[in-house]
């Protein structure tokens, strides 16, 4: 007994570090990525209350390249909005489709923390399960796509975006429709790396590259950025270095899009599925 | 005793904001990343006894985690960080051992010394980091570089809050 008393005694630095690293691990699995959601309830309620308060003081910097973004969109809009006009003017005659409804639900957000410096960055929005945020919502700027919502709590919510290691999403060549895996690489800020596009595709150094709306996530043909480098590897596939659009530094505002047929279509995908293992 | 006390408190807090606020968000060409906080482990007195250390740092970098949305990494690193503190100490040691009454910084020590003894736990730390951060051995040398380069950012750091207080 005594002996064990002078064991612990002696190495009692050692075992205090053994016993708090162990702990840190255990923090490190119990919060990766996979199993934020709970541990978000907690902490974002806190850390979002502080952030807010931070960024209310930021966000006067950026107010006058906001606006001049602001006024870009509301042009483009209203250029849309003139050509939906004439289309539905021309159409007198035809039948009105009872069918349609609005496939797709937008809102707007704003950023309250952004980290572009990790390998695992988040951002954090002010809007939460109360808005109308819910898991898996897609989340853009208005240059293009930004991430994907990751986490909600009852008023903030955190985004998995481009820049995180995690990320993936599917996405393809505007001109040529052929499609990849796009992930970010962790190299910088402003760029990611496609890959899975077959090498007898005709690829050009400032081709678009958009996302394909097969992940059920991003509506399709949202702008993601620009071919800046593209070689062969293995003499298959392209790895190809690609720009983003959006800037991830200077985001402030970005819009949340809800696909108001996702529950349809995963119960059909779902049944076919099940289907298939029948067979 | 009890206004040491009080300035390390107010050095924890003050280190700790400066990092969540101001230099997390710090980033140049998505390499450099300084990790300034390290600085409350590096300056705490000769005397603290081994245990406090260690709890002081681990708090120190779940403090740091909790606003950085990384819960444990940085706890991690800076336990380790702590653990490695007396050891490096003893070696450093002058013959006639430590003054008591006098502290790990570059006022009582001298610059060379102080920037040894920063340059060997700040790398320990910030390799720690950011291997633990990518969680990977792959593509290694980046990361590598990138832990290189951002423990000279916060090294730079580090002395020029130095030789601010010296002057001071």
């Amino acid at each position: 007994m005594q002996n064990l008393l002078k064991f612990l005694y002696t190495y009692s630095f050692l075992i205090l570090f053994l016993i708090l690293e162990g702990v840190s691990i255990f923090l490190m699995v119990e919060n990766n990525n996979f199993q934020r959601a709970s541990y978000l309830q907690i902490a974002q309620t806190v850390t979002g209350k502080f952030y807010e308060q931070a960024d209310n003081i930021k966000v006067y910097f950026s107010l006058r390249a906001n606006n001049e973004i602001l006024a870009k969109e509301n042009i483009d809009l209203r250029n849309k909005l003139a050509s939906f006009r004439k289309i539905i003017h021309e159409k007198k005659d035809s039948v009105i489709d009872t069918t349609y409804k609005q496939r797709y639900v937008y809102f707007s957000a704003k950023i309250i923390n952004n980290t572009v410096s990790k390998q695992f960055n988040y951002i954090t929005l002010n809007k939460g399960a109360r808005d109308g945020v819910k898991l898996d919502m897609a989340v853009l700027s208005p240059k293009g796509i930004v991430g994907v919502v990751s986490g909600v709590s009852e008023s903030f919510s955190t985004v998995l975006p481009v820049l995180n290691r995690n990320f993936k999403v599917s996405a393809k060549l505007r001109k040529s429709s052929f499609f990849g895996s796009l992930t970010w690489g962790g190299v910088s800020s402003e760029t990611c790396i496609l890959n899975d596009i077959p090498h007898h595709v005709q690829v050009h150094l400032g081709d678009t590259i958009v996302t394909t709306g097969y992940s059920g996530i991003f509506p399709e043909g949202v702008p993601i950025g620009v071919v800046k480098k593209a070689e062969l590897k293995d003499g298959n596939f392209y790895t190809i270095q690609v720009k983003l659009t959006t800037d991830f530094r200077g985001l402030d505002y970005v819009t949340l899009v809800g696909d108001l047929k996702k529950q349809e279509r995963e119960v059909l995908e779902k049944k076919m599925e099940q289907k298939a293992d029948h067979d | 005793m009890i206004k040491e006390i009080a300035r390390n408190l107010f050095n924890f807090i003050f280190l700790v904001l400066l990092q969540v606020v101001l230099l997390n968000h710090v980033e140049i060409n998505g390499l450099f990343n300084p990790y300034l906080y390290v600085l409350f482990i590096l300056l705490l007195p000769f005397e603290t006894p081994k245990w406090l250390l260690l709890v002081t740092a681990f708090l120190l970098g779940l403090s740091v985690d909790w606003f950085s949305q990384s819960l444990g990494i940085h706890a991690f690193a800076s336990v380790a960080m702590a653990y490695v503190r007396p050891h490096l100490l003893d070696f450093l040691a002058p013959r006639d051992g430590y003054d008591t009454g006098t502290k790990p910084n570059s006022e009582f020590m001298g610059l060379s010394w102080f920037f040894r003894y920063a340059l060997i736990l700040v790398l320990i730390h910030h390799f720690l980091l950011f291997f633990i951060q990518v969680f990977t051995f792959y593509q290694f040398f980046e990361t590598l570089l990138r832990a290189i380069l951002s423990s000279a950012f916060t090294l730079t750091l580090i002395v020029l809050s130095q030789l601010f207080t010296l002057k001071r």
